[in-house]
This record gives C-alpha cells, structure tokens and sequence, in this order.
C-alpha cells in the first residue's frame, strides 16, 4: 500500500523537535500578547488625550502642574530593574545561576521603589486635581499599570525561588519562565515609559 | 444543474464500529485540552445562547404584535429584554463561536499551539454569561449592548456593572483565543503547507484573529472606565465635571466596528470552503480572497466614527464615510469570487451549499443597505430607525447564522462520523431563509417610514407591517426546532459518514471521522491546492487517500 506520506520529502524538509516548537510558540505567543495588551495602555493615553479637549489649558486653570522629580527618579529606577533582569536572563543563558539570581533579586529592589514612589505619586494628587479629569486620568494610569507591575513581580518572586531550588539549567528550553517573565516585565517597563511620558511631561 | 458527483460515502468509506469511536458525551462537559473536544463544546454551548437569545427576540416580536404595551409591563424591561438579547448574540454566541474543532485539522497539526490555554479560554465564558445573566435577573442593565453613557452610568440598575464585568471576561478570552489561533496558523503547518496553500477558513480565521487582538484590548479599557464610573465615583462620562460621553462612543467603537468582522470573516471563510467544495471548482481568485480577508481586517480599523455620525464633529463625517465606503472593496472581491467560484460548477444542492447560497444573497442585501447608510445624509434620515436593525440582521443572521448552519451541515459528519439527514435540512433551509427574509425585509420599509428602534410602543400605521415581520419571526424561530431535532436524531441513527464524504481536499478530510485522538496517523502531506477540483492530479489524490481508508484496515484503525 502507498502511504500517502511522502516520507523523502518530508526528511528532506526537516521539522523542528517538540521542544523547539513549543518554545517557538511560547515566543510568538508572547509577542503576540505583548503586542495587543500594550493597546490597553494605549487606550488609556487615548482618554488622557480626550479628555484634555474638555479644558482649555492641561492642567486646568487652578490646578498645579505633577512635580516630575518624584516619578522621574521612579522611571530611572525601573529602567535599572529592567536592565538587571536582562543581565540576569544573560548570567542564566551561561549557566550562571547565582549571577541570575542576585541580579533578579536587585531588580525586584529596584522594581519596589519604583512602585513605592507611584503609590506616594498616586496618594498624594490634591483634592482639587481630583475634582478634574487631570487628577482622575493620572490615578487611573498610575493605577492600572501599578497593577500590572504588582502582578509581574509576583512572578518574579516565584520564578527566584524555582530559580534557587535549581529548577532552571539556563538552557533555553527549560528556562521560558525566567524569558516570559523577562519579557513581561519589559514589557512593564515600556507601558510606564509612555505613561510616564503623557503625564508629566506632554502638557 | 443540481447533479450529485458522487455519492455520497461511496469510496472513503469506514466501518460502522470505527465510526462510532469518538468521545463519550460526558466528555464535554469536563475540561478538556483536546481541540476536537473544545470545538463542541463552543459550538454546543454558543447555539445554546443562540436559543435563550431567540426565545428573547420572540418575546420582543410577541410585544411589538401590537403598537401597545401589553405583554412586557414598561419601558423598563423592554429595554433590559433587547439589551440582553444584543449581549447574548453577540458576546456569547457570534464572536466565540470559533473554529476551534476545524483549524487545526485543516492545518494538519495535532492539536492547537496551546491546549491548555484553548481550554482556559472556553471555559472563561460560562462564568462571564453566569454574571451577565445573573445581572439580567437582578437589576437589569437597560442601556443597550453598546451601553452609551450616561445611559449605562445614570440610569441603569446593578445589572449594569455585572454586565461589564461578564463582557470583561469575555474580551479577555476572546484575546487568549486568538493568540493561540495565530500562534497555531503560523507554527503548526506542516512544512508543505506554504501560506498560499492555506484553506481559505485558515486565512479568515487569522485575519479575526489579529483583529481581535488588536481591538479587544480597547473593549477592555472602556469597560474598565464605565466600571470605575459606576463602582469607584470616577466622572470619565460625566459632563459635569470635565468627562466626556463622546469617550465611550469612540473607544467601544474602536472595539465593536472592527468586532463586526470578528462575527462576519470566519463566516466569508466557511463559504469559501462550502462553495468550493460543493461547486467542484477552484476557488475563483484564491489570493485575492485570502488578501481581502487582512484587507477587511485593516481598514475595519478606519472606519469606527460611522456609528457617531450624528454626534460627530462635522468635518470628520466625511472621511469616515469615505473609509466606510471603501470597505465594500474587499468584500466585493469575495462576492465576485464566490460567484466565480460557483459559476459553471457542478453544484450539488444540499443543505450545506443552500445556506451558503442563503448567506450570498442575504449578505449581499447586507452589505447593500450597509453602502447606503455609509452615505452620510441617508445616514442621518435613517439614524436610529429599523433600517439599521434591518442591516445589521442582514449582515449578522443572514451572513453569520447562515455559515454557521452551512458550517454545520459541512462539518457535523467530521464531527460526530455521521451525516445530517438531507430532507430534514432542506426543509430547515426553507423555513429559515424565507421566514428571514419576511422578518428583516420589512424592517427597511418601516424604517424608512421612520419607525424608531428600541421602542415597544409605536405608531399605529406600523401595525400591519409589524404584524408581518412579527409572524415570519416566529416562522423563522420555529426553523430552529428543526434542525435541532435533526442533530440529536443523526447523533445516534445517521447514516455512517466515511472520512471523507464530500470528497474535499482540505487536510481535514483526509483523516477518520471523527479524527482519532491526534488527528492523523500519519503526518498529513496536503494536497499543493486546498481547492484544486476537477484536476486529475486531485483526483489521483484522493485515490491514494481512499485506499488508504478503504476496508477499514489502515493505521488509523489499528489503534
């Protein structure tokens, strides 16, 4: 009986392995998701944008413009932690296990002074900002994407332990926690640098 | 013209034993990451909202009988009653009603890129339509399912926040779908299968796809601001301290115009399928639709601010307008490529090929009336009237539905390994086709007339065309009963199917029916044209495939 698989073919063509495939999807998959949940974020600078038109001046008239320093010193320090998770994921990419480590644990120092200056930035907005749409859109944004960071570094913690219980060899099949999570936080990162941009300093 | 090729299970055929191998039904009811499992279970659960939302609209009928109100007791629950029949047809039964059993047959992979998640995905929209339907029985949202503020924000009950948060659920599984479903077009092919040679529902599937993973995240951001208005004290809406109504309108809009073609672009795949098929011809101009499809997809993105004609700023109505108009290219393209397609075929017409010559004239009234009210003068005659009722029936039941029932008499002998019984769905054709068109044609008229939607008490000189539009519909929803006796009875006592009783091309015809638990035995080679009929380079494929099959005695039953 013939098969009508061509087996020569199909040899001649190569197919990857299971392990390469699922990584290969874990990838696109991420960039996928990447690429439409950052619409979210977008959506939100939409309604910032709009809502302006409802003012004749931003801030409106009375209302005293963010002070910059507070949230600036916050972007420099996550952009820090997003660097050390780079470093770290590389360490991991040369079986370095205890560098991966100790990076992910500095950048999770790092992503928590971030969050705890928005959560300042966010309780300090004055009364009379909150009374107009310049307070309401700032504790908005700063909120939701404090949420988002919250969650991702609740990852991060769970991927240093596994990480500590040698769970990971740094090879990149067995290691898409450590690259997803990366990822994700870059992604963190990204969302709060067009935040951070729209809010303080588009007036 | 209606000659039968060949008949039907003559050569692939199975033996009744194997055919009857497929999953217990308590199977779907459990979670399952099998694709073929899942598949049903949206198919079986979406239908299942199709009937609550039917059983909706008939009551609606039954009140707009006469110009009074008389059977529902106010406005009130009129408007909670048309709210959540909107909700139920689109949120729960259009937009997940995917083709999760179909893709990765047709692609040759054994299951989608992520299971797990496919599952997690199905198994989010019982307990958003729990929430949602809890809502309709507390305190009823009454704004509509596009829920303009401040409709949604000031004068609707509780049920209004549950709803968003059921719509929020949703979203956010139509979004886990469709990553797997790009992630599964791309990666799981096999090798042979270049991007050209890709079915046709593949290409519409991507092309929803990436239109629900740009858009939906939008739905999410304003439910998240119409839930902050109602919960948190938050004014987005509130003109009275700085917030804006208009917000809402342009960012579900954002969303909801491109969802349209969520509900429509799988649908134009299945009949690129089913008219091939059953024409026994090549799709006319196979690139040109698969390009249309991502045509559609990208300037569905251009086109929201039509719905906000009226209360737009004027000197934005005219390029909308001109996007809107443009949209008619590519759906153009696959009229005239379905039409190419069944041109001089050899047409078999059963029920399948019916419902999808049904959608092509229905839909081309549709799109039709849909041109018309993209001119914006007409528009502005015709705002808020049953002419836009009429429309997006036409587009939504007799494009969407009427794929869905040609899916259904396509594919339900892959599905259970039995056929639909032909007389049954014949006669399910006729009741449906005609009892819609005496429903929603009518609506143009009155519409035009100047009949409001959303209303339960109108003008008298309606009467005699409601009472009309209002029998047909009961017409068109008895039609419903019929094939949902003819499923049930050709479960259990259908003729045995074969593997491939259509004698089609596609990769998921070229496995067992139903498809054993990896979907083939071998690793599928597809043929170098989805939809090279009539050639005999097919026919010789499908010879090979046939003995492959034949007796019973391959490796797909020696498991």
């Amino acid at each position: 009986m013939t098969s009508y698989v061509d087996r020569q073919h199909k040899a001649k063509l190569g197919q990857p392995s299971e392990a390469d495939l699922r990584l290969k999807n874990n990838r696109l998959g991420m960039t996928i998701f990447q690429i439409s949940w950052i619409m979210v974020f977008l959506a939100m600078i939409i309604v910032n944008w709009q809502l302006r038109f409802s003012y004749s001046e931003w801030p409106p008239a009375g209302i005293a413009p963010f002070d910059p320093l507070g949230p600036s010193a916050a972007t420099v320090a996550l952009l820090l932690s997003a660097l050390l998770v780079k470093r770290g994921l590389q360490a991991l990419r040369v079986k370095r296990i205890g560098g991966f480590l100790m990076d992910w644990r500095g950048a999770m120092i790092f992503g928590f002074a971030f969050m705890a200056v928005i959560v300042y930035e966010f309780a300090s907005v004055s009364d009379a900002a909150l009374a107009t749409q310049y307070g309401i859109t700032m504790r908005l944004m700063t909120g939701f994407h404090f949420v988002h960071a919250l969650a991702i570094l609740a990852v991060m913690a769970h991927v240093i332990r596994n990480g500590a219980a040698g769970r990971y060899s740094g090879d990149e099949h067995d290691s898409w926690a450590v690259e997803g999570t990366a990822k994700l936080w870059y992604f963190v990162t990204l969302a709060w640098i067009l935040f951070y941009v729209v809010l303080y300093w588009i007036r | 013209m209606a000659t039968i090729a060949v008949p039907l299970g003559a050569q692939g055929e199975q033996v009744e034993a194997e055919a009857l191998r497929r999953p217990a039904l308590s199977e779907y009811l459990r979670w399952s990451v099998d694709h073929k499992i899942i598949g049903v279970q949206y198919g079986v659960s979406a239908f299942l909202f199709f009937i609550i939302g039917g059983a909706m609209a008939m009551l609606i009928r039954l009140e707009l009988w006469t110009p009074e109100l008389d059977l529902i007791v106010s406005g009130a629950a009129y408007n909670s009653l048309f709210t959540i029949h909107g909700t139920i047809m689109i949120f729960l039964f259009i937009i997940p009603m995917w083709a999760a059993f179909g893709v990765p047959l047709q692609l040759g992979a054994k299951d989608m890129a992520f299971p797990w998640l496919n599952a997690f995905a199905f198994w989010l929209i019982p307990p958003a339509a729990v929430v949602v339907l809890l809502g309709y029985f507390v305190s009823p949202a009454e704004a509509g399912w596009t829920s303009y503020p401040p409709l949604s924000t000031l004068f609707s009950g509780d049920g209004q926040t549950l709803w968003a948060l059921g719509a929020h659920l949703l979203g956010i599984s139509s979004i886990m779908g469709s990553i797997n479903f790009i992630v599964t077009i791309f990666n799981m092919r096999p090798p042979e299968m270049t991007i050209w040679r890709m079915p046709l529902l593949c290409w519409a599937v991507l092309a929803t796809s990436i239109i629900a993973v740009m858009a939906t995240p939008f739905l999410a951001g304003a439910l998240t601001l119409l839930l902050l208005d109602r919960v948190a004290g938050t004014t987005f809406f509130d003109a009275a301290s700085g917030g804006d109504v208009l917000l809402w309108q342009n960012i579900f809009w954002f969303y909801s115009h491109p969802a349209v073609y969520i509900m429509v672009l799988p649908g134009m795949g299945v009949l690129s399928e089913v008219l091939s098929v059953h024409s026994r011809k090549p799709v006319f101009g196979y690139r040109m639709v698969g390009l249309s499809s991502m045509g559609i997809a990208f300037v569905g993105f251009t086109v929201w601010a039509h719905h906000m004609f009226t209360s737009l700023q004027p000197e934005l109505r005219i390029p909308f307008m001109i996007t809107t108009m443009i949209i008619a290219v590519p759906t153009g393209i696959k009229m005239f490529s379905w039409i190419g397609t069944i041109w001089g075929g050899k047409i078999r017409l059963n029920s399948a090929m019916l419902f999808a010559l049904g959608f092509l004239s229905l839909f081309v009234i549709g799109g039709i009336s849909g041109v018309m009210l993209a001119a914006l003068p007409f528009d502005i005659h015709v705002h808020d009237t049953y002419f836009v009722v009429s429309h997006f029936h036409f587009v939504l039941f007799g494009g969407s539905v009427f794929a869905v029932y040609a899916a259904l008499y396509h594919w339900f002998p892959k599905v259970t390994g039995r056929m639909l019984n032909e007389r049954l769905g014949q006669i399910h054709f006729v009741f449906t086709y005609f009892g819609f068109l005496f429903t929603f044609f009518p609506m143009h008229v009155v519409g035009m007339l100047g009949m409001p939607r959303r209303v339960a008490v109108y003008v008298e000189g309606f009467q005699a065309w409601n009472q009309l539009i209002s029998f047909s519909a009961f017409v068109l929803g008895f039609s419903t009963f019929i094939v949902i006796y003819n499923v049930i009875k050709s479960y259990y006592h259908g003729p045995i199917a074969g593997a491939n009783p259509w004698r089609a091309l596609t990769l998921e015809w070229q496995t067992t029916s139903p498809p054993p638990p990896m979907n083939f035995d071998d690793d599928p080679i597809p043929f170098e044209d989805p939809y090279g009929y009539g050639t005999e380079a097919s026919a010789a494929y499908l010879a090979v495939v046939d003995e492959a099959f034949s007796n019973g005695s391959t490796r797909a039953s020696e498991h």
